[in-house]
Formats: C-alpha cells, structure tokens, sequence
C-alpha cells in the first residue's frame, strides 16, 4: 500500500477550483482511484458536483448543533464513484474565525479515522486566497504534500497565484510542501498558455495541464454533475481525463520562486496582457 | 530576530481588571480564556466582596473561536446581572475575542437601560421597582499594550459609556486621579493622603477607587469644579477626554509629591488653580513642614552618622514612582541620582517632557533617565555603574537579588513586589515622605545588626 498522496488545490476565488477538483476526482475515480474530497471553503460547494447537490451537513455545522462527539458517518458523505466527501464549512459570514474552523474539521477528520489505508488520494479545495494561518492549514504540519495551483491568463489570477507560492515557499522548510505544477483553466485570454507557461517556468515549476474552455462545463455544472458523468464522451470529459492521468503521472514536485510584482508585470507585458486588458474574449 | 523582553513589570491590558475590582461594588466580566484572570490576578490584598476567582467569565475555546463567542458573552452578562449583586458591571475582553473580532461593544449595548427595563417588565417585574445595573465595555486586548493602558482604557469607558455631562458643578469638588490600583503597592494610602491634603486646603476631594468609594463617587465625577490628575502620563488622555465631553478643566502636577519639597509645592500649585487664599495655603503647609522637619532635625544624626546610605541612588519603577522618588531623594534628602530607569513602557509621545522633569531637581541637579522595559539591560547598567559605595537601589522585585550582589541597600517599592505586604501605608505628602525615609533607614540600620 503506497502512501496516500494529500493535495491541496489553491487559486484565485472564482477561477475554478471547485469545478477542476471536482472533475478530477471524477477522471481519477475511473482510473480505479479511491478520493477523499475536503471542502475547506466556508461556502461549501466543495463536494456539490460529485454528491449531486448542496445534500452535505458541514463539518461545523455539524459541531456547532451536536457537539464534538459525532461519528464518521455524520460528517462524510459518499459520491460519484465512491468518493469520499467532507465539507469543512465555516461559521456565519461575519463572525467567528473561519480559519480556525478549518484547523478544527481537519483535526476532527483526523481523530475520526477519516483518513483510511485504502484511500489513494485526499483533496484538499482551499477557498480563494491564503487569507490567514488556518487556511493554510492543510500544507501545514505535513498534511498535504503536494500542492496545484488553479490560474488563468488572467491578471489576478496570476498575482494570486504567485501570492499563494509565497506561502508554500514559508511551509516549504518545515512542513515538506511542495508545488506539484500550475493547472490552468482557461479564459480564453490571448496568448494564455504561452503566458502561462512563462509564468510557471519563472516560479521554477511547470504548467501541468491546459484545460480548455467549454460550456459542456456549465451545463453540467447545472445538473450538479461532474463533466464526466454529464458527458462521458465529451471532448471535455477527456480533457479531465487527461488531467487526472497528467496529475498521477507528475513526479516534478518544487519550492516555488515566487517572484516581485515588478518581474509578474514584466511578464504580463511580454506578453501583451497589459495592452490587451479590455479585450478579454469569454 | 525576535526580541527578547527580560522580567518585564507589568501585565497586558486585561490586568486593569483590578481596576475596576478597585472600584468598591463594580465587578469585571472577562471575555477571555479561562487562564487569563487567574495568572494576572497574582497580587495580595486582592480577596474581599469580589475577589478574581469569582469574576463572571466566558472561558472561550476552541469552539468559541471558531464560531464566535457572543452568544456566550450575552449569556454571561446576563447570568452575572442575575447572580452578582454589584453596582457597575464592567466588559473587558481578552486578545482571542479581539482577534476573532466579536463585536462586544454591540452584546454589550444590548444591556442598557432601556433594554434591561424591557427585559425587566417582559419577566412580569414593577417598573417602579427597577435597578439599572449599567454594563460597560472596556476593550483591553493583551497585545493593545499593557495594563497601564488596560487602566486608561476603564477610565475611558466609564467616561464614554457611563459618564454624562452635568449642569451643576460643586464649588471646590476635585476629582483625583494618581495611581493605578494593585499595579502600585501604596495605592490606597496614596490617594487617602492626597485627599486628606487636598481636604485641608479646604477642597473637596472625589476619588473612585477603594473603601467608602464607588458608584456615588463615579456619579459625582461630572460635577467636579477640575480633575487633577498625579502622574507623569497614565490618565492624562482621559482627562482630554473628560474636558472635551464633560467641560471639566484638569490641572495636571506630574510628580507624585513624596516628602515636604514637593508636596508644598504640589499645594501651593493647587491652590493657586483653584482660587484658595494663599494664606490658608500657607498656614496648612507651615503645620506640616514644621512637624516634618521637627523629625528631620531629630534623625539629623542617624543622616549624618550612618555610613550605610551613600550618596548615589538609582530608581527601577514606573514613571510615577521613578520621577517622585527621584526628586524626594535629590531634594529633600540631598542623594545624588545615578541613572534611573523607567519601566512602565511609557508612550514615546510623552517621554520628552518626563525627561525634563528629572532635570528639575534642586541644587542644580539633574537626573540621567531611561526608558527601558528590559530587566537584563537595567541590571548590566546598574552593575556597571559606579555608585561611589553601597549602592541604594529602589526598585522591584527583581532588583533585590542583583543588589544583594552589588551589597546594596535595596527597597521593593514597584510591581512584582514580594517581600513585603502592605495594607495601606503609603509614600505621598509630608507623611509619605517620612514613612519612605523610615522605610531606607531600617534598611540601613539592619545592615550590620
């Protein structure tokens, strides 16, 4: 039995981590891979595509009604394929600490056994940005040893995603963390992958995968289905496919070089973003 | 690097909850972890109708962080108001809810008086019969700064939240406000002996804090004809605060007046701020300083034969008790101050005028001051320096084991103070002066006994 390999999704909020986890858990799942999928959004929506809905009791929620002594069972629901799904939840928009919310559900998935020999892989889908310690929960103390970051040409995404290297780079030392690559989910932005591709080589890891852009992915999305299930034969459903083989197959793992916000701008207009900003074409 | 703080001599801002135990019949209500109270609630002469281990508190966890701890604030306020028969309930927050950003001031808004008569009526009760217990909030988060600030921060909030402006004023009613409670060993005597002088030039002193003191004294700040305020900082923002909201002017004398020097002065400015005759002044301060010297002249001997007491001496304390016995020692006892350290981490902005008060000191000298926090810095500069014989040192706790080494003459006089106790004698006026004096001398004449 190898180890489990724990990874961590991370990306600019909105650009589509949800829905790439989610879709890769479902490429995985058909290559006979046993997923633990864990929300660690406030939001939740997390584990909707793979349960077929918003059907999740979170975590915290959880804790909040019955108190700490819970089972397994009330907090892990199964999905698509035999997934494993954990919504971490959060407290209400505008109290408590949500961060701190993180750092109790994954120490309760912990205590709970939740993290069993057959499992192949753990996801962890981190919400927006490394807003604070708790949402860096999960590269933490050596959780998740492998991390992807989800971007697209665009501006922000990027600057989030160098933003997020410079914390993997401050865990890197103690906590083994590395980057596994940049999965960038397109926008059809100009020049995108050869912009992606300059923006990975100078954080010294690669681009692991271009998923294109393709409504097929909306429209399962409003089935609260994964693209593979929805369209199994889709173009797209392949794409997944191959990202999930791409992500098995990876064996380049690095501390990132995140760079200033100088040398990012530079880069953005080597490539033309800058002059290109108001003709995006979605 | 991080920076290391050796032996520092205060606690964080939660510590003023002896502030407001000082305050008779007004009880803390702690937001915080259920550790906080126990470790800064360490000085004696802490028990009595409200004692720390009986403090209402929301011992937040892990869950509360998480989720928020309001709703456990709003209960243990409520319970606390239900079950503790106390005249001020005073909030005051730890660094968890701070960081968590509980929004306190909102929970505790929800007990004014309008909302407690609602809740009293809706539970069946007489209007006539109601009590307004007022709840107040103090924010007073650890990492805010220490438990001076923690101080200032309780005064505030009873002026902001409590306090409301008066039409009447009293001819002659002084508010005084000197030092922080339990933090100074001698803060009950002090401020006694400050309002008995201040009684015989024929004002009429207000003060908050200990016995036959409370929410009377509190309701009657409003009507003072001036707040005088005894300390080189602590305070002095509430008292801005206090002329901007309530119209009430202050006189601000920073040296706590230790001995017949100073504390003439200290009288005379007084009087002169509010309109006494400067005879009667005069006549009061002639009683004192003739008893004074009467047992000055008495010991002149002991002064002049003892060999103990050498000329320089260095003071380790706030800036309260380093200025005021600084000055007592030059002036009144004619001691040479080697370099005297402040410890209270007094705010930079008003560092530059305490500095110009230990210039002020009779027979043309002048005191070298520092502000420093770090007991490992002090005890090098006091080992380093030479004091031309014993050295007598003044300060902590802490300084007792470096001046046994240095064979000083040491007196615990400032926070942690563990070798004495004290119920409440005091340094301040003519009186003060003497008992400090006393205080020295034992020391000496125990030396080779």
């Amino acid at each position: 039995m190898s180890e489990i390999r724990q990874i961590a999704i991370y990306g600019k909020g909105g650009i589509g981590k949800s829905t790439t986890t989610q879709n890769l858990t479902a490429g995985l799942c058909e290559h006979g891979k046993k997923v633990m999928v864990v929300g660690c959004d406030p939001k939740a929506d997390s584990t909707r595509l793979l349960l077929g809905g918003l059907a999740q009791k979170t975590v915290l929620d959880t804790i909040r009604e019955e108190g700490e002594d819970i089972s397994l069972d009330r907090i892990m629901k199964e999905g698509y394929g035999g997934t494993k799904c954990v919504e971490s939840g959060g407290p209400e928009p505008g109290v408590g600490c949500a961060g701190r919310g993180i750092i109790t559900s994954i120490n309760m998935l912990e205590n709970l056994g939740a993290y069993t020999d057959d499992l192949d892989y753990v996801f962890y889908d981190v919400l927006g940005d490394v807003v604070c310690g708790g949402f860096a929960m999960p590269i933490r103390e050596g959780k998740a040893k492998e991390i992807y970051i989800v971007a697209s040409g665009e501006m922000m995404a990027l600057y989030a995603a160098n933003n997020i290297s410079k914390g993997i780079k401050r865990y890197a030392k103690a906590g083994g963390v590395r980057l596994g690559g940049i999965i960038c989910n397109s926008r059809n932005v100009d020049r995108e992958m050869d912009l992606l591709r300059a923006f990975s080589r100078e954080l010294g890891t690669k681009l692991l995968y271009f998923v294109p852009r393709d409504n097929v992915v909306q429209h399962a999305e409003i089935h609260k289905k994964t693209v593979i299930e929805y369209k199994p034969d889709s173009n797209q459903a392949q794409e997944y496919r191959n990202l999930a083989q791409a992500v098995i197959d990876n064996k380049d793992f690095v501390i990132p070089t995140p760079m200033t916000q100088e040398r990012l701008e530079e880069i953005l207009m080597e490539y033309g973003m800058m002059d290109l900003a108001d003709d995006y074409k979605i | 690097m991080a920076k290391l703080l050796d032996k520092q001599r205060y606690k964080c801002a939660l510590g003023a909850m002896q502030t407001v135990q000082a305050i008779t019949r007004a009880i803390p209500i702690l937001h915080s972890g259920p550790g906080c109270a126990q470790k800064l609630s360490d000085g004696t002469g802490s028990s009595g109708y409200f004692s720390p281990n009986i403090f209402p508190c929301t011992s937040i966890n892990e869950k509360d962080v998480v989720f928020g701890g309001v709703k456990k604030l709003h209960s243990t306020i409520e319970n606390a108001l239900k079950v503790i028969d106390a005249d001020l309930y005073v909030v005051l927050t730890g660094c968890i809810p701070e960081i968590v950003g509980d929004d306190s001031e909102e929970v505790v808004s929800q007990f004014d008086k309008a909302e407690q008569l609602e809740s009293f009526e809706n539970e069946g009760g007489d209007p006539d019969k109601f009590v307004y217990k007022p709840v107040i909030y103090a924010s007073t988060a650890g990492f805010k700064g220490n438990n001076y600030k923690g101080h200032e921060q309780i005064i505030d909030a009873i002026i902001g939240q409590y306090l409301k402006k008066s039409d009447k004023r009293q001819k002659g009613l002084v508010n005084i406000w000197a030092d922080v409670p339990y933090q100074d060993l001698f803060w009950l005597g002090n401020i006694r002996e400050i309002e008995k002088l201040l009684s015989e030039i024929g004002l009429t002193p207000n003060s908050i804090f200990g016995y036959n003191r409370g929410l009377d004294n509190i309701d009657k700040i409003a009507q003072a004809e001036f707040n005088l305020i005894v300390s080189p900082w602590v305070c002095l923002k509430n008292m801005k605060k206090m002329e901007k909201k309530l119209g009430i002017p202050y006189l601000h004398y920073p040296t706590l007046p230790i001995g017949a020097y100073e504390t003439s002065k200290f009288l005379r400015e007084i009087g002169k701020f509010a309109g006494i005759e400067q005879e009667k002044t005069e006549k009061v301060i002639k009683e004192h300083e003739d008893y004074y010297y009467y047992l000055i002249e008495r010991y002149a001997d002991l002064f002049l034969e003892n060999r103990v007491i050498n000329k320089e001496f260095s003071v380790v304390a706030d800036a309260q008790y380093a200025l005021g016995i600084t000055k007592f020692l030059a002036n009144d006892l004619g001691l040479i101050p080697a370099k005297q350290f402040i410890t209270d981490d007094t705010p930079k902005e008003f560092r530059e005028n305490i500095k110009d008060e230990f210039k002020k000191l009779n027979y043309n000298l002048q005191a070298d001051v520092e502000f420093e926090t770090d007991s490992y810095k002090i005890h090098n500069e006091i080992k380093a320096h030479d004091y031309h014989g014993y050295p007598l040192i003044l300060g902590s706790y802490y300084e007792k084991e470096l001046s046994e080494k240095l064979k000083g003459n040491y007196l615990n006089i400032s926070w942690p103070v563990q070798d004495k106790v004290v119920f409440d004698d005091f340094y301040a006026g003519y009186t003060g002066g003497i008992r400090l004096i006393e205080d020295i001398y034992t020391v000496a004449v125990q030396r080779f006994n």
